[in-house]
């Protein structure tokens, strides 16, 4: 009973915002061509060269990073779905499901989001794998100097012409939904960025993304309830992708040769 | 008459139903493109004859590699696991300058295979593919059979598609099975014991 009055809220709620929305099909239509044009083309990735005469590396962290909860439920969407078959203007008003989909589950997440974020509060995710990227780099024994800097280098910080800046960022990190059971089970992840310029000219020699997820997952409420289950995990997860960072940069280094 | 027509007809439609429903497919082409390998760390190692013992398979199911969403099948590789490792192994020796070799080696690489896994997670309108790659790697002296290193490596590919298709569960296995060989074949400590191993020179 308990679990289903919550259940019958979202199907409730469902069918108001659904057969409400006759009217505001041109409204969806229209923000949906307003997203359309918002999105840009995709970069294109840049021809990597061999950077094997680098020899110096600084390492700078920028961006924001956002924690996030990401379940991606498969409900009330499949609900919409059922409804929407027998709704005359149903496969207009499917966009707008989708819509109404993930404002739904974005607020159903936002408290557990809010507790596990805490139970993170001070662990810097650019910091921690910046500092991992730099040891694996180190511990390469390729590299005369590896540094990590606060700000934007200037002056004597400037790399130097065997010297390139790698700047990291992670658009987002938290914990993701990778497998299905009951409960369904979830893994720390991070989504990191780096790209290496070479320090006098800024060419770009080096451009990496990663998509790390922690081999070991486990109950949402584990991340929720447990504080150092939740902060051992998640600083292990960013460590691990900093090494991954460099595992990559290693392996690119001397490519086509 | 119609009674024939109706046995034609369901013993066609058995032999088609399979290929239509993509039951039966081969299975995924999973490999690793000797196209990408590059020299990196291990070929900081002087050139080593190296022999591949037979990579074991020591995964729990090793029928299949996940599950089609909706109970729709196994997913299953068109090789062996255990050829696909082997294979990605011989490719970043040879390219990083050591001699696969079946007889006089410097060290045995034994490989074991402890998760080759595909999970598939349902989204509303996308699907999240999670592929996991395991190694266990042994290093053995070649003459003494001394165990040198012991190492284990992983690689997971994360990727959420608005399709599903076989396509992208094969790509996604691909990218954690180049994970684990870049890892392996980045690692330091790897190619500092590949250094070290006694040669017939040095023996």
């Amino acid at each position: 009973m308990a679990r289903s009055l919550p259940n019958r809220l979202v199907t409730g709620l469902a069918l108001y915002l659904l057969w409400g929305m006759d009217r505001a099909i041109g409204l969806g239509v229209a923000m949906l061509f307003g997203w359309g044009c918002a999105s840009s083309a995709p970069h294109p990735t840049p021809v990597a060269r061999p950077f094997d005469d680098v020899h110096r590396v600084a390492i700078i962290v920028s961006g924001e990073s956002t924690f996030a909860v990401a379940e991606d439920r498969v409900e009330p969407g499949r609900t919409f779905d059922e409804i929407l078959k027998w709704h005359p203007y149903g496969g207009a008003l499917r966009p707008v499901a989708k819509l109404v989909h993930r404002a739904i589950n974005k607020v159903r997440d936002a408290d557990q989001a809010a507790t596990a974020a805490r139970n993170v509060d001070g662990v810097s995710p650019g910091s921690t794998i910046a500092r991992a990227m730099a040891r694996t780099l180190e511990g390469s024994g390729e590299f005369n100097e590896i540094r990590i800097l606060e700000r934007e280098p200037s002056g004597e910080d400037r790399p130097r012409d065997d010297g390139a800046l790698v700047r990291v960022t992670v658009p987002a990190w938290g914990v993701i939904r990778v497998r299905e059971g009951d409960p369904d089970l979830v893994s720390g992840f991070a989504d990191v960025q780096a790209q290496m310029v070479m320090g006098r000219t800024g060419v770009v020699v080096w451009d990496g993304s990663e998509d790390v997820t922690h081999p070991e997952s486990a109950p949402l409420a584990s991340f929720v309830r447990n504080r150092d289950f939740a902060r051992e995990t998640m600083i292990g997860l960013l460590e691990r992708a900093g090494q991954r960072l460099a595992n990559e940069l290693l392996y690119a280094r001397s490519a086509g040769r | 008459m119609t009674g024939r027509l109706a046995r034609t007809s369901s013993v066609l439609l058995s032999l088609l139903l399979p290929i239509i429903s993509g039951c039966g497919t081969a299975g995924l082409d999973v490999h690793y493109p000797e196209a990408r390998v590059n020299r990196t760390i291990m070929a900081s190692a002087p050139p080593r004859r190296v022999e591949i013992a037979p990579v074991a398979d020591r995964r729990m199911d090793t029928t299949r590699i996940g599950i089609r969403p909706k109970n729709e099948g196994d997913i299953v590789t068109s090789r062996p696991v255990a050829d696909l490792v082997r294979e990605a192994l011989v490719l970043e020796l040879s390219k990083n300058g050591h001699l696969v070799v079946s007889h006089e080696r410097d060290a045995i690489l034994a490989a074991t295979v402890e998760d080759f896994r595909l999970d598939e997670v349902a989204g509303y309108a996308s699907a999240r593919y999670v592929a996991r790659v395991v190694i266990a790697l042994n290093i053995v002296d070649g003459r003494g059979g001394d165990i040198l290193l012991t190492r284990r490596y992983v690689g997971i590919k994360r990727r959420d598609v608005d399709k599903p298709s076989d396509d992208a569960r094969r790509e996604t296995m691909d990218a954690a099975l180049a994970r684990t060989m870049h890892d392996l074949a980045t690692d330091p400590e790897l190619a500092k014991v590949l250094a070290s191993v006694r040669t017939a020179a040095t023996r």
